[in-house]
């Protein structure tokens, strides 16, 4: 069978025209495609383990005042919380970031020793602190990259702290974090008397009610009772806070910018070939090619571009998390999960870069004259 | 031997009354820069199908916008291209209620096949994925394509050259693929705009040679424009363009039957 010629054929071939510039340009979209899987997938890598906080410690919950990081709930809340008829359980807790290290900056929790969260931990080595105590206990992650074990002391803040045990926790933001006796946290922070939110687990749902009307039910009494608090469900503290929010809009604005470019770099490309291949586009017409073939032509070149730098990006991307995933600064709040959705996303994305950087070239290209292009030199 | 047609007779061009015109160029005026540049300045020619006629002129005659125009590759700034009747070009006014106007890519899709001076072949394209070009647009399946764009190639005695780039063709040859992919869409009317231009005279004889049997067996109409004398005397219709009008028209003597219907 003799060689045959389809549209796409012929694209991919216009490709290979410029080899050194299509790698090029490959990699300019590559660059920015990888940036948005690496950065996009390490919000929500983030907010996934935030989530897995929540679900591990069987936390329905949060009750917090309006801003997140806010430590400034009053700890003797503790009391009307557990009184209300909703409430099983409630644990105080205190969220911080603290240099452990100069050089280890990690996520420090504050819990009273009977806390229900701890039921979400598995000692590896150790034991739980006892409250009033100057003990503190670590992820195993963050042992691992201070390099610390059961018995050995940290000093933070003036204070030296033992080390109890070692754990592994449900999440990567636990297995990167510290977690001290919460009174102990609130002194060497200057917060007595304070916390940042109470964990609450509801009783069991009673049969009359769904869990979302129990669970609008339990808010409203919480709120109802004590008011200037807001209760939350885990959620939505999982995607909502502050923290998720800030490193989405950073990942989704730090990406957009990267792909800006690479639009651009595919549109100087195409433009570029556009008008180097004008008599050729002027042979085209004069063959009977119509305006749209032309354009069509052009806009599978810039797509099959943008698809290929995706597919470059997203091992790119790939590559960037599994680094960021292994790096002590960022491993307590990145895994390498790599979620399928992500991928179709990055892809999705690409296609559509290709689709806009070839739009106004294949524009040009569709309508030139076929007599002034059969003209150009 | 050739024959002057008196100008007085008929005035600015030649009309062809007693067979179907294959084109019919009315008062056709081409000018570009606003006006400025008149190239064509009411030129009425009739070709009959199945003609082999040769334009000539000197340079800036205005001999290659007649083609261009012809063609359908441009729309004239006044007057009229007839296709069978038709008028060229979407929303240019019909001669008749039953002969609606061609769109002008339709009308080079399936009715002109085009051969330049310089072949314009698609460089990365092969030999035989170049002739399946104009196929692209005709909505023929692949498969079919590729063995018509064979068999021409097989017709322009390229069968071993099917495979080749155009950078590793010779001008003849690449002339020859040029001339294979003009008549891809198998169009009434080949064009060939200097054809020989860029070639040797072994070359510019054969390729020549090619046309004109092209044009008998399959019974297209052939318009080419030259400078070349071979070419020129080898039609039996020529007409000459100067200053954008109809110089003259000579048609060779006994045979102005078979072709114009003088």
């Amino acid at each position: 069978m003799p060689l045959q010629l389809s549209l796409a054929w012929f694209a991919w071939r216009n490709l290979g025209r410029r080899r050194l510039r299509t790698f090029l340009t490959l990699c300019g979209i590559g660059m920015a495609i990888g940036a948005f899987v690496a950065l996009v997938g390490f919000s929500r890598s983030f907010e996934h383990e935030w989530m897995r906080i929540y679900e591990s410690s069987g936390i329905d919950i949060a009750v917090v005042q309006k801003t997140f990081l806010n430590t400034s709930v009053d700890e003797s809340t503790g009391a009307k919380l557990t009184a209300l008829p909703d409430v099983a359980q409630a644990s105080p807790m205190i969220l911080n970031m603290m240099d452990l290290t100069p050089e280890v900056n990690a996520i420090a929790y504050g819990w009273p020793a009977k806390s229900f969260e701890f039921s979400s931990l598995t000692f590896k080595s150790g034991r739980k602190f006892r409250d009033g105590q100057p003990e503190l206990i670590l992820g195993d992650l963050l042992a691992s990259s201070l390099g610390k074990k059961v018995g050995d002391t940290l000093d933070i803040q003036g204070s030296s702290f033992t080390i109890t045990g070692i754990y592994h926790g449900g999440s990567a933001l636990e297995a990167g974090a510290a977690i001290f006796p919460l009174d102990q946290l609130q002194q060497i922070s200057s917060l007595q008397g304070k916390v940042t939110a109470f964990h609450v687990r509801l009783k069991p749902a009673p049969r009359n009610q769904s869990p979302h009307e129990y669970m609008q039910a339990a808010q409203a009494e919480i709120e109802s009772a004590l008011p200037g608090l807001r209760a939350v469900p885990a959620s939505e503290r999982a995607s909502n806070n502050q923290l998720v929010l800030l490193a989405h809009a950073a990942a989704w604005g730090t990406s957009s910018i990267a792909l800006i470019i690479g639009i651009l770099g595919i549109a100087n490309t195409m433009a570029m070939s556009v008008f180097e291949r004008t008599r050729e586009i002027g042979i085209l017409r004069a063959l009977g090619w119509k305006s749209w073939r032309v354009l069509l032509l052009i806009q599978m070149e810039a797509v099959a571009l943008g698809f290929a730098g995706g597919i470059l990006g997203i091992g790119f991307g790939w590559a960037a998390l599994r680094l960021l995933s292994t790096l002590p600064q960022t491993a307590s709040i990145v895994s390498a999960d790599f979620s399928p959705l992500l991928l179709l996303e990055a892809l999705g994305v690409a296609i559509l870069a290709g689709l806009l950087a070839g739009a106004i070239p294949a524009w040009r290209g569709a309508h030139l004259s076929p007599v002034e292009a059969l003209r150009h030199d | 031997m050739t024959s002057q047609l008196p100008q007085s007779s008929v005035p600015n061009g030649l009309s062809i009354p007693d067979t179907v015109p294959i084109i019919e160029a009315r008062s056709l005026c081409k000018s570009y820069d606003e006006g400025r540049v008149e190239a064509l300045r009411g030129v009425d020619i009739t070709i009959a199908a199945g003609e082999f006629v040769a334009i000539s002129g000197p340079s800036g005659s205005g001999k290659s916008t007649l083609l261009q125009l012809i063609g359908g590759l441009d729309s004239p700034t006044s007057g009229q291209v007839l296709f069978r009747n038709s008028p060229l070009g979407a929303g240019r006014a019909s001669t008749s209620a039953s002969t609606p106007a061609i769109d002008l890519d339709t009308y080079r899709a399936q009715h002109v096949g085009f051969v330049f001076q310089g072949f314009y072949l698609i460089p990365t394209l092969r030999a035989i994925e170049n002739v399946q070009v104009p196929m692209l647009a005709s909505g023929s399946n692949s498969r079919d394509r590729a063995r018509r764009a064979e068999a021409l190639l097989v017709e322009m005695g390229l069968e071993s050259r099917i495979g080749h780039y155009p950078n590793e063709l010779s001008g003849g040859e690449r002339q020859r693929v040029a001339i294979a992919r003009a008549l891809a869409n198998d169009p009434s009317i080949l064009l060939a705009d200097e054809p020989t231009g860029n070639l040797d005279s072994v070359n510019s004889a054969r390729i020549l040679e090619m046309l004109i049997g092209l044009q008998k067996r399959r019974g297209m109409t052939l318009i080419v424009v030259t400078h070349e004398n071979e070419i020129a005397e080898a039609a039996p219709r020529h007409i000459r363009i100067r200053d954008g009008r109809v110089e003259s028209s000579q048609v060779e003597t006994g045979r102005t039957e078979s072709g114009a219907g003088l």
